[in-house]
């Protein structure tokens, strides 16, 4: 079942085109990876799909509903989450509260929507920061916290923007155990943004690249990074090289 | 009901605290009770006032972050409504009050619909533009009395009048404010743990991540912007009452929503101590400068230049004010 269509996503800055009739599909149950290079109008496709843009022209069904002209608080209640790929983190709540204003998208219960988050800290793992302010805690754990948020809303669609940008391997193998737990454990269909290819490589059932706000390929990871469109705009011959040193029995 | 269960639910507070707010509570209780000067009298009824206003600016202003700079309007209307119903048709404070509160909070919608589509520097000027437009019209609008006001006589009531809220004795309408006081208290604990609240606070800190987490962003200042009008309005029905003379340059200036803000800020925007320490700091300070400069005091500028070293200060030192350099203190102590 097709949880999400996009359908001829254009996006324009004044004379940018940032996103060029775009058009997939995210899957119910899948693990979408979405890469390119920096300004290929990744970030902005989230932004489209979430309704924090209004798009130029196509359309863009969820769950079977047109999305296309909705706010994003709208298309949010419907279900589809995201985290940014930029975020401060300030004083004003801490970890707990941080969770249940995603909560309270599905309960109006203060006393609810505390044991809602408890039980979100809980599966993430964050039981012991539960008081912490956001930015007394290290990048790494601020954008799990992030995520937990997001899930505070109960969502079928997770967009996750670059949650492993600034970490370091150890921080990555992490993020990644907390991604497929999400995925597979909750259930919920996840599309990722990330420059760290191993974790793309590892995650995703499916791979869509951009460039220049074009989508330029799409398929299953091992074929996508081998196509000759992404290794010239993306990942370059080195990449290229030394994937395919690592996996002999895929072939090049 | 779970917000009338949260309005009495203080638990999350450390114990020092509650020992302070019991004792701050006996001492208001009780301050009456022994012998006290009409100067301290009246200075201790203006601090609960303005403790309930800067309230009311606390929801919007302090958990919300809309740094809002025309409370005073709303003063205004409470003020107007209780004392035209009063003065024309001799109409019952305990009526007249909710009528001024509904008609600030559809006031507030009008206001606020445009106003909320602002944001930041632009929201704050905005707002006190929209403020001036009413104080302008009551000025010239001789139904209100234009700008000598309107005045309440006493003498053709036979007080002590609960119903009229008419007393010749300072410490009737100290008793009625102190209640005012608690149940602004209790209001603002409730709103504090409640879905709105916690929405003003994601609003504070994001908007766009407070609008992906399906928080219509608008909507919610708005309703909580009504709020804030609300308490603003049945302080300022209580102030026609109390003073008895209302004019718009006293109930609607510039200057009082200045001074409202700045005791929520002052204090601590976004708690629930804050906005009454502010007071307790800024109202004995304003009596005082007002009884040391005598006539001088309304001249123009010395309280404002007091009013912009103040902002510097809490901009320079602590945003969320003296609470917030306390939780800071705290918080280093626990880590
Ligand atoms: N709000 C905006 N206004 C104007 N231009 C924008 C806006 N948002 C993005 N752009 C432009 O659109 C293009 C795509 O940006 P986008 O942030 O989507 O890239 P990205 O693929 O997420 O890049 P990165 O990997 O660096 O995050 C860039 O040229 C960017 O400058
Ligand atoms: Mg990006």
């Amino acid at each position: 079942m097709v949880l999400l269509e996009a359908d001829k996503i254009t996006k324009r800055f004044g004379g940018l085109v940032a996103n060029d009739s775009i058009s997939f599909e995210v899957k119910n149950g899948e693990l979408l990876g979405l890469i390119g290079p920096n300004g290929a109008g990744k970030t902005t496709l989230f932004n489209c799909i979430s309704g924090a843009h209004q798009i130029d022209s196509g359309r863009i069904l969820f769950d079977g509903k047109d999305i296309t002209k909705l706010n994003s608080y709208e298309v949010a209640r419907l279900g589809l989450a995201r985290t940014f790929q930029i975020y401060v983190a300030s004083g004003d709540l801490n970890v707990l509260e941080n969770i249940m204003v995603g909560c309270f998208m599905r309960t109006s219960s203060t006393a609810k929507a505390k044991s809602m988050a408890e039980a979100v800290l809980k599966e993430l793992e964050l039981t012991d920061i539960a008081k912490s302010m956001m930015n007394e805690l290290p990048v790494a754990v601020q954008k799990r916290v992030t995520m937990a948020t997001a899930l505070g809303t109960s969502p079928k669609l997770l967009l996750l923007d670059e949650v492993a940008a600034g970490l370091n391997p150890s921080e990555i193998e992490n993020i990644m155990t907390v991604i497929r737990y999400i995925h597979e454990k909750m259930g919920i269909t996840v599309v990722l943004i990330e420059h760290v290819m191993e974790m793309v490589m590892k995650l995703s059932q499916r791979v869509i690249v951009l460039d220049y706000g074009k989508k330029i390929a799409e398929g299953d990871p091992s074929s996508v990074v081998r196509h000759p469109d992404v290794i010239r705009a993306y990942l370059g011959e080195r990449y290229a090289r030394e994937y395919a040193a690592t996996r002999p029995d895929s072939g090049a | 009901m779970e917000d009338l269960k949260n309005a009495f639910d203080f638990s999350d507070f450390p114990r020092i605290d509650l020992i302070v707010a019991g004792a701050v509570l006996i001492f208001l209780f009780g301050f009456p009770l022994f012998p006290h000067s009409s100067f301290a009298m009246s200075t201790m009824i203006q601090f609960l006032m303005f403790s309930l206003y800067a309230m009311g600016w606390n929801t919007i202003g302090g958990f919300g972050g809309q740094v809002d700079l025309g409370q005073a309007q709303y003063l205004g209307i409470g003020a107007y409504t209780t004392a035209i119903m009063l003065v024309r048709w001799d109409t019952p404070f305990w009526i007249s009050m909710p009528v001024g509160i509904l008609m600030s909070v559809i006031w507030s919608f009008i206001i606020g619909y445009p106003l909320f589509r602002l944001k930041g520097h632009y929201f704050a000027i905005a707002s006190i533009a929209a403020s001036l437009v009413l104080k302008d019209i009551f000025e010239v609008w001789e139904f209100v009395g234009a700008a000598r006001g309107i005045e309440i006589l006493s003498m053709k009531y036979s007080p002590p009048d609960f119903m009229r809220l008419i007393f010749k004795e300072d410490i009737y309408y100290y008793f009625v404010i102190l209640l005012f006081f608690i149940i602004g208290l209790l209001i603002l604990n409730a709103f504090r743990k409640s879905r709105l609240g916690f929405q003003l606070r994601s609003i504070r800190d994001n908007e766009d991540v407070a609008r992906s987490l399906g928080i219509n962003v608008q909507w919610a200042k708005m309703k909580t912007y009504a709020i804030a009008t609300a308490m603003i309005s049945a302080t300022g029905a209580f102030h026609a009452c109390y003073i008895k003379n209302i004019e718009p340059e006293d109930t609607m200036s510039l200057d009082l929503s200045i001074l409202i803000a700045l005791m929520a800020m002052l204090g601590g925007s976004g708690s629930l101590w804050g906005p009454i320490i502010g007071a307790a700091v800024l109202v004995p300070l304003k009596s005082y400068l007002k009884a040391l400069l005598g006539a001088a005091s309304g001249m123009v500028g010395i309280d404002l230049i007091f009013y912009g070293g103040i902002i510097m200060l809490i901009s320079a030192i602590e945003p969320k004010g003296i609470w917030g350099i306390v939780e800071k203190r705290r918080r280093r102590r626990r880590n």
